[in-house]
């Protein structure tokens, strides 16, 4: 029986995440396109050994920074190196960053929230205060920091962002907690002897949730763009790494030569990515916030 | 304050020395003692934490730990004007072309209102270093009609307005040319700031055009607007004289929390476009440890935004007389 409660309630928690996907009306266009883009690229970054053309590491392939080309249909960058291939190897590792520090945030501060608002009071209070003291104060400077003192490494990376976007989730979260417990059938579960664990997680959690996937896209973004910013000030990730953020940045080194090549596509790609999931927040949030209906 | 003491934590407690990076590995230990000392960084931490915040309130940002034992106050000072001069003009550009296609897409509506909606996504997924190196390549090497590096062309230094000999400078390049009467100097500061605040602005310009659009839209639907329009009066007085009024109020008190984001953009600007600014001292202090300076940066820009919530929440009540009440 009780296992049989608990499928049920994992069912209804996916029901409320996936229904916006189905059925028609607002915001489908821009969600389709934005998954399409997404799972292209993502595609791309999984299969990028078995599809591209030459190792994106080597060193004097072709010739030093030349332009699109039949044997190099990307051109190639100022070390000689296949650009076409370091473009699809190029998301593997920031989009890493954004899936670890997506989760991480996700298990931080969506608890931290639910809890907060639930319990109220003085607890409550300072948790809010620090939380918006970090949310007020602008991202970047804040990751800079945080990497700059544990050093540069995929994990570093995520943390700092994970930290940097806690608060986001935090206020998304207690926000709509605080609405939802004091609504009617809250009251309801309270007086048939719900205990706190069991309102949180099976009356107030799947109305949180489908807002949580909002936030979590958007800051899926914002992860790819605050990485490709930390990697353009040298606090990103291992400039040994094929990265589109780090060829973005040293692709600017030939930018006085007017060699675009070298920074367009690595650009163009940091920038479908955040695009693509931008586009799903965007119309995820139109097909479940019934105001902007 | 908060935030201060997390900045004081995360820059002690952690590891890394700024005296032994400025030395040599084999240095004399006594000479590393000796700055050390100098330093205060041989006190308990707790002390050396009170001695920076009794610093503080007497606008003491402490010295440099880089070596020179330089004040940092009057250096934050220094690289200040150029990123408020930059972010001041981006925001500018931002609120133009954000309230402005926001307006527009919420008055046409169907078509021109989508592409306005996906112009307000794209701009905004734009990484602003990358807009800015597009904008580089396109005016600055290409074509040659704009810097694409620093504030002034060389030689250039505006002077700032002179009183009986005395000169008051403000820094920023754009106002001090035109107090001491140099227009050929202002020209010249205003070319240099184009593209930076084009690539910046534009970025920061998509969360504009979104929270526009969409206040807009609720705004034309409410009664007065539907009372302007029985009244007879030309749709465009409606729109922007009546309702984009209203829109703005939601509009303003974004900007406190947008000022957040357009430093964040800044630094980067800064970077590309080789501006001696605030993000740029910021990460050059960081490649030196130089945990004064870092610390006094951040301070000095949790003051700033404290400073500009306050007058976005001054400017609320004065648009909006409600909240007077």
């Amino acid at each position: 029986m009780k296992q049989n409660n608990s499928r049920q309630h994992t069912a209804s928690l996916m029901g409320n995440l996936l229904s916006p996907l189905i059925g028609k009306g607002r915001g489908r266009a821009l969600m389709f396109v934005g998954i399409g883009i997404a799972l292209v690229i993502t595609l791309m970054s999984v299969t990028a050994p078995f599809i591209s053309p030459h190792d994106p590491t080597v060193i004097g392939l072709g010739p030093v920074n030349s332009p699109p080309s039949a044997k190099f249909p990307l051109g190639t960058d100022q070390y000689g190196r296949d650009l076409l291939s370091r473009t699809i190897w190029g998301g593997r590792f920031i989009l890493l960053v954004a899936v670890a520090a997506v989760l991480i945030c996700m298990a931080v501060g969506l608890p931290i929230g639910l809890v907060s608002a639930y319990t109220g009071g003085n607890l409550d209070r300072t948790v809010a205060l620090v939380m918006d003291s970090i949310y007020a104060f602008p991202s970047l400077v804040l990751a800079i920091m945080i990497i700059s003192v544990f050093g540069v490494s995929i994990i570093n990376e995520a943390l700092a962002i994970a930290v940097v976007y806690i608060p986001t989730y935090f206020r998304v979260v207690r926000s709509q907690v605080l609405a939802i417990k004091e609504m009617p059938y809250v009251d309801a579960a309270k007086s048939v002897g719900a205990n706190g664990p069991s309102i949180l997680l099976k009356y107030i959690l799947p109305n949180v949730i489908s807002s949580t996937v909002v936030v979590a896209t958007v800051n899926f973004a914002d992860s790819i763009l605050t990485t490709a910013g930390l990697d353009f000030i040298g606090l990103g990730l291992p400039v040994t790494l094929p990265d589109w953020g780090i060829d973005l940045t040293y692709g600017r080194m030939s930018l006085p030569t007017g060699s675009w090549w070298t920074i367009f596509f690595s650009g163009l790609m940091i920038l479908l990515a955040a695009l693509g999931f931008s586009l799903i927040s965007e119309g995820y949030a139109e097909r479940t916030n019934p105001k902007l209906r | 304050m908060i935030l201060l003491s997390i900045v004081f934590i995360i820059m002690r407690v952690l590891p890394g020395n700024p005296v032994l990076l400025r030395f040599e590995k084999n240095a004399d230990p006594a000479l590393i003692a000796s700055y050390t000392h100098q330093l205060g960084l041989d006190r308990p931490l707790y002390l050396q934490y009170f001695d920076y915040l009794w610093g503080l309130l007497h606008g003491n940002f402490g010295v440099s730990m880089a070596g020179d034992f330089a004040p940092v106050g009057p250096q934050i000072l220094s690289r200040f004007p150029a990123t408020l001069e930059l972010t001041f003009y981006a925001f500018i550009v931002a609120v133009l072309v954000g309230v402005f296609l926001g307006a527009f897409g919420a008055r046409r509506g169907g078509a021109p209102d989508e592409s306005v909606k996906v112009f307000g996504i794209l701009i905004y997924a734009f990484p602003v270093f990358f807009l800015g190196m597009i904008l580089q390549l396109v005016f600055g090497i290409w074509v040659h009609l704009l810097p694409v590096t620093g504030r002034l062309s060389a030689g250039f230094q505006p002077t700032g307005l002179s009183i009986n000999g005395v000169q008051y400078q403000t820094g920023i390049y754009t106002l001090d040319s035109l107090l001491s009467g140099n227009v050929v100097e202002f020209i010249d500061a205003v070319r240099h700031l184009i593209l930076p605040c084009l690539a910046l602005g534009l970025v920061i310009s998509g969360v504009f055009v979104r929270m526009t659009r969409a206040n807009m839209m609720e705004t034309m639907r409410s009664d007065f607007v539907t009372a302007a329009r029985a009244r007879g009066l030309k749709e465009r007085t409606v729109v922007y004289a009546y309702a984009l009024r209203n829109a703005m109020l939601p509009i303003v008190t974004i900007m406190g929390l947008q000022f957040a984001i357009l430093l964040s953009g800044a630094i980067l600007t800064e970077t590309e476009f080789s501006i001696l600014g605030l993000g740029t001292y910021l990460i050059d202090r960081i490649n030196f440890r130089d945990y004064t300076a870092v610390q006094g940066t951040v301070v000095f820009l949790a003051l700033l935004i404290s400073s500009v919530s306050l007058i976005v929440d001054i400017l609320y009540a004065y648009l909006d007389p409600r909240v007077r009440l």
